[in-house]
Order: structure tokens, then C-alpha cells, then sequence
């Protein structure tokens, strides 16, 4: 790992190692870092169970150290509000139906000679 | 996921009542929720508490923490609710077990550093606590000694979050320098001691505040300036006997609640509040939005009040005293609770008799026109007057007078002596009634209970020309059984009575001095 890692290869990484959580729980990757007008999700993922198909919309925080807090204090009521927007913009262009939608939220951390740490918080807004 | 509960206490008046800090932590977002009906100082916990617990080597947890003060209905102000709050969060996270918890009250203010800081009615509150059966109280160090004024409960001083900590885990203490309060306010018993020999003169006034003090009647005094209406109202104080211990823990708890520090030791001695004429009547009787204040009147309970240029108070004020004079307590009705506080106190007011203060004074020359003297004694309503029981007015002094008086004036030790004795006939007469002075017998056991003194046709007569009302008799009644107290009859006579009417109606002051200095 280079010393001066930019804080878009930061999270870039976080990204990555969000999208490797979701696959091991079992859920599909449908889309990375979507944009429109009003913003971006970072990643949608569809997870299907006894209740049909989920979509799950994304947040990811990345953060190299705790010393400005916990990434995912970061994520605050209009981070949620726009995501759900969002949501269904995305829905919208992609004519997806789905039985429930769900916006969830990874923190990383990735401090320096550490091993990352996850923190994923379903069903957050 | 995991939560926890501590115990506090929420005071309304001086009644406690138990309040379980809940902390839960969920599934969600980062994020702390405090509910329960705060006020601003409270919600802002949330942000002490924060701070304080990533001070003292803990952690705040890192998901949507949850912090209930239950009863939820009953609306709670103040900063004594942080150290539960954070024992509730970290016994949540399992820094500690829950159940160290349980049958404590814990209270106090946390700063950003995790040290504790001292909150008032920490007394109240423990007393509140005992009542409710805990059996250990935890407060800031500097106020442990506060707390055990109440016997029967374990208390404990902690200067700091690490300390609560070490403490409910079992550990070695890690010391702390406890937190330097500036600017704190020092309990009013701590005060001088005045002496009743300072006063030049004024025999009668003094022998008026003698029966005052004895059976703890109201007075109004009233003269030209200077001639020492306020010297001796201040010595009134003094002359007071020691609080018994019921009542040097209630007054000691109502001080608590005004936030003056009791230097961790009960107020003994009866207080004294002179407000200044420009107080507001929230702060003589109490008040404040949500979490009441006792004002001047109750932090006079048992003590005495004393209202320098009484007309120059607002009306509202002086009026605002005529339900507490009656029944020694005040119930401060608010939107959402009622708080009740003691005020038995014994009322002093000074005046004028016109605003340039010479009006009727022998050799003054007063430049009122009739109508601005008229005026200026209504200011004092007849309502207030009529709750009066001695009016003492005040003669400006003869130069070879006041060389005589400077010589033979007693002093504040012999006179409590005699007020003393007179108080302990009282009590014995007024064992098993519930009171323990004239003042504050009511009429129907004056009249019932006690004998009547002989030549009642005197207040009958002052009845009959409307010059006392009903409640002037009882007062006139009660003053005489005073002066019989101090003269060390059993029954007041004539004489008594006599001397009672002549102090209610403050007409002739020297009839009175010449009938007093007889016997």
C-alpha cells in the first residue's frame, strides 16, 4: 500500500471491500457508483429470499483512521433522504420492480498497517 | 442488543421522585436519542456525556444508542442526570455489571474531562432516595458530606467518571483531583452574628423584637431614616434559638435546592433573607419555567424575612406574600407540575412614613403634600397590614439619650435567654398540637384549647369601633400569650392583653414602653 493513498483510492478500496461483504452474504452486485443529477449510490445489490426479491441501496464510508470519528457517524439524515430519493430514480430508469427495497449503510476503516474493518448497518433510513 | 438502567432522582419542589435512566443499544446508524421530557440542560447531556466517557478511557458506543428517562410524563430539568446517564451507557456496553447498579441513586454533573461537578439538591435528593428505599447514594466528592446529613444510607463521592468506574468494578481507585467550583455560593448561615447591643436606643423596638422573636410574630417597623430599622431588624436572627433537627434538615434542604453550598454541615441557626426592593416576584416566592426555585420567602422558612423600603416594592410582590404568610408553604403552579415548598418564615418590614421619611416625626420637616403621605402608606395594602401582628414605630433619638443608651444596652446573649425560655413554655403548652410557637397557633385553638386571658372587653371594644378585624383578635390573643411567655405568667391578665392591643395597633409607643418596663 502506497503511503500517500488518495482519498478517492481510499474509497475506491472501501468500495471494493463493501461490495466483497455484500457478495459473501449472499446478495448480487447490480450496479457501482451510479450517478444522476441528484447524486450517486455506491452500490446496488439485490438480495432475494423466501419474500421475493430485495434491492439494497448502499452507502459506503471509508475513513483511514477513527481520528475524526467512526465513517459511519458521517452518514447523516439528508445522506439517507437523497438515497432514498435516489432509489427510486434509480428504479425508475432501470424498470425494476422489486417486493421491498432496503438502504443500508458499510462503514470501513482503513487505518494503516491494519486490517480494514467492516461495519454493516441494515435497514438504516 | 444490549441495554441497562441507573437511578437518579427528579425533584419537584422538594419532593423526589425516583427517575430510571434507561440506555439501550440498537441496530442503526450512529446516533443518540434522548427521551423522557428533557429540558435544554438535560438534552445537552447528551454531549457532556459523549465527551466525557471518550475522556475517561471509555467508548461511546458506535451505533443508535437510546436513552429513555422514565417516567416519560414526568417533565425533568437539570444537570444532575449525566453520571446516570453515563453509568447507564457503560453498564450497557458491559463495562461494568448492571447489577451494581441496582439500589443506587447516582447524581451529579459530568465535564468534558470526566470529573465530576457538584449540582444542587443533592440533600432532597438523597433524602428522596432513603424514602424510596436505596440503600447507597452516589455523588460528586465535594458534596459526599452534604449527602450524609441523612442518616440510614450508604454514600459515596466519586471525582470522576474513572473513579465510578473503579468503584462499581471492584477496583483500586485511580486518584483524581477533584473539580474547583468558582464562584460558588456560600450557604447564608455561615453569616455574622449581630449583636442587639450595637443599637443605640430604641428600648421599646428592641422589647418588640424581643416578643417577635419569642413567639415568632410578623412586625412592621416604621420612623424617619436612620434611627435604626434596619440595625435592628438584622439582629432579629440572633436572638432566635437554635433549629431543631427536623427543621435544620428541611431548611437545610430547601438551601440545597437554591444551590448554596452547605459546606457539609446542616443549617442550624434560623436564616435570614433581606431581599433588595427591586426583586421580582418569581424571586421572592420562587419559580422558574420548568424546574422551580425556592425563593427569598422560603429560603427564609424558619426563619426571618425581612423587607427593607417595603413600599418601594412592587404591589404584586408584597401581595404575592399574603396566602404563604398564612399558610407557611407556597405552591408554584406550572403547566405541567406543581412544586410545593415550605415557607414558614417570620416577616419584617421597614418603611417610611413618606418619601422624604419625616412625615409625623417630632422636629422633622416634612415637604409631602398629605396626599403623596397618603399614598405612600397604601403601598403597603391593608390586606398585609391587617396580617401584621406588631407595629413598632421608631422616634428619632435625643443627643443625651444616646449617651445614656450607649452605656446599658443589652446584648443579644441575654435576651436569647429569655426568648429561649419563653419558646420552651410555649412548646410545653403546645405539646401534642403540632406547633411550636404562638405565631403560628390558629384561632379556633387559641380560643378552644387555651383559657382566655381576662379583660377581653378591651379587644371587644377595638372590634366594636372596626378598628381590628377577626384575624386581629387571634393576632392580639397570640401576642399576649407572648408577653405572658417572657414575663413568666401562666395565663396573659389584663396587663398582657393590654400591651398585646397597644403592639398590634402601634399607636402609642409610649404607653407601651411605660407598661412593659413596669413589672
Amino acid at each position: 500500500m502506497a503511503a500517500t493513498e488518495s482519498k478517492k483510492q481510499i474509497g475506491v478500496r472501501g468500495e471494493d471491500l463493501a461490495c466483497a461483504e455484500l457478495e459473501r452474504q449472499g446478495m448480487q452486485v447490480l450496479e457501482r457508483n451510479w450517478r444522476c443529477r441528484l447524486g450517486e449510490i455506491d452500490i446496488v445489490a439485490a438480495e432475494s429470499g423466501a419474500a421475493g426479491l430485495t434491492l439494497v441501496f448502499c452507502e459506503v464510508k471509508c475513513r483511514s483512521g477513527l481520528s475524526f470519528g467512526h465513517p459511519l457517524e458521517a452518514i447523516t439524515y439528508t445522506k439517507m433522504r437523497t438515497l432514498r430519493q435516489l432509489a427510486a430514480l434509480w428504479m425508475r430508469e432501470h424498470r425494476m420492480k422489486a417486493s421491498s427495497i432496503r438502504v443500508d449503510a458499510i462503514g470501513v476503516v482503513l487505518a494503516p498497517e491494519q486490517e480494514p474493518s467492516l461495519t454493516h448497518v441494515r435497514a438504516v433510513g | 442488543m444490549a441495554s441497562a438502567c441507573s437511578w437518579s432522582v427528579a425533584l419537584v419542589g422538594l419532593e423526589g421522585r425516583i427517575v430510571e435512566v434507561e440506555a439501550d443499544i440498537g441496530a442503526g446508524l450512529p446516533r443518540t436519542v434522548l427521551v423522557g421530557l428533557p429540558d435544554s440542560a438535560l438534552y445537552q447531556a447528551r454531549d457532556r456525556c459523549k465527551a466525557a466517557i471518550s475522556n475517561s478511557g471509555q467508548e461511546w458506543p458506535i451505533s443508535l444508542l437510546t436513552i429513555n428517562l422514565s417516567p416519560a410524563t414526568l417533565p425533568k430539568a437539570g444537570s444532575h442526570y449525566d453520571i446516570a446517564i453515563v453509568a447507564a451507557v457503560l453498564a450497557a456496553q458491559g463495562i461494568f455489571g448492571a447489577e451494581q447498579l441496582r439500589r443506587s441513586v447516582v447524581l451529579g454533573e459530568v465535564g468534558l474531562d470526566g470529573r465530576l461537578r457538584p449540582v444542587r439538591g443533592v440533600l432532597p435528593a438523597t433524602l428522596a432516595a432513603r424514602q424510596a428505599g436505596f440503600t447507597r447514594v452516589i455523588v460528586p466528592l465535594r458534596q459526599a458530606g452534604e449527602a450524609q446529613l441523612v442518616a440510614g444510607i450508604e454514600v459515596f463521592g466519586i471525582a470522576s467518571i474513572t473513579q465510578l468506574v473503579a468503584f462499581l468494578r471492584g477496583e483500586p481507585m485511580p486518584l483524581v483531583e477533584p473539580v474547583e467550583v468558582m464562584g460558588e455560593q456560600a450557604g447564608q448561615h455561615a453569616g455574622r452574628r449581630l449583636d442587639l447591643a450595637d443599637v443605640v436606643g430604641q428600648v421599646e423596638a428592641k422589647w418588640a423584637c424581643e416578643v417577635a422573636a419569642a413567639g415568632r410574630h410578623h412586625m412592621l417597623f416604621h420612623g424617619p431614616p436612620g434611627v435604626g430599622k434596619t440595625m435592628l431588624a438584622e439582629r432579629v436572627p440572633g436572638l432566635l434559638p437554635d433549629l431543631e433537627v427536623h427543621d435544620a434538615l428541611e431548611v437545610s434542604a430547601v438551601h440545597s435546592l437554591a444551590g448554596f453550598n452547605l459546606a457539609d454541615e446542616l443549617i442550624t441557626r434560623p436564616p435570614y433573607s433581606d431581599p433588595h426592593h427591586s426583586a421580582s416576584v418569581a424571586s421572592i416566592v420562587g419559580g422558574g419555567q420548568r424546574m422551580a426555585k425556592p425563593g427569598a420567602i422560603s429560603c427564609a422558612h424558619k426563619g426571618v424575612l425581612f423587607l427593607d423600603e417595603a413600599p418601594e416594592f412592587q404591589p404584586a410582590v408584597l401581595e404575592a406574600l399574603r396566602t404563604p404568610l398564612e399558610s407557611g408553604m407556597i405552591t408554584l403552579g406550572r403547566s405541567e407540575l406543581h412544586a410545593r415548598f415550605p415557607a414558614r418564615f417570620q416577616l419584617i418590614l421597614a418603611a417610611n412614613p413618606c418619601p422624604c421619611g419625616q412625615a409625623a416625626t417630632p422636629g422633622g420637616h416634612c415637604h409631602c403634600t398629605p396626599m403623596v403621605v397618603r399614598r405612600y402608606a397604601e403601598k403597603i395594602s391593608g390586606p398585609i397590614r391587617d396580617r401584621i401582628d406588631i407595629n413598632q414605630g421608631f422616634l428619632p433619638l435625643r443627643k443625651a439619650y444616646l449617651k445614656v443608651a450607649r452605656q446599658r444596652a443589652e446584648s443579644s446573649a441575654v435576651v436569647a435567654e429569655r426568648v429561649l425560655e419563653a419558646r420552651d413554655r410555649q412548646r410545653r403548652r403546645l405539646a401534642g398540637s403540632g406547633w411550636q410557637t404562638n405565631g403560628e397557633v390558629s384561632g379556633t385553638y387559641l380560643r378552644r384549647h387555651l383559657p382566655l386571658p381576662d379583660g377581653l372587653q378591651a379587644v371587644d371594644e377595638a372590634v366594636d369601633r372596626g378598628r381590628l378585624s377577626a384575624r386581629g383578635v387571634d393576632k392580639v390573643l397570640r401576642l399576649s400569650w407572648t408577653v405572658a411567655d417572657l414575663a413568666g405568667r401562666d395565663v396573659p391578665g389584663g396587663d398582657e392583653l393590654a400591651i398585646a392591643l397597644a403592639m398590634r395597633r402601634g399607636e402609642q409607643p409610649g404607653a407601651v414602653r411605660q407598661e412593659a418596663a413596669g413589672p
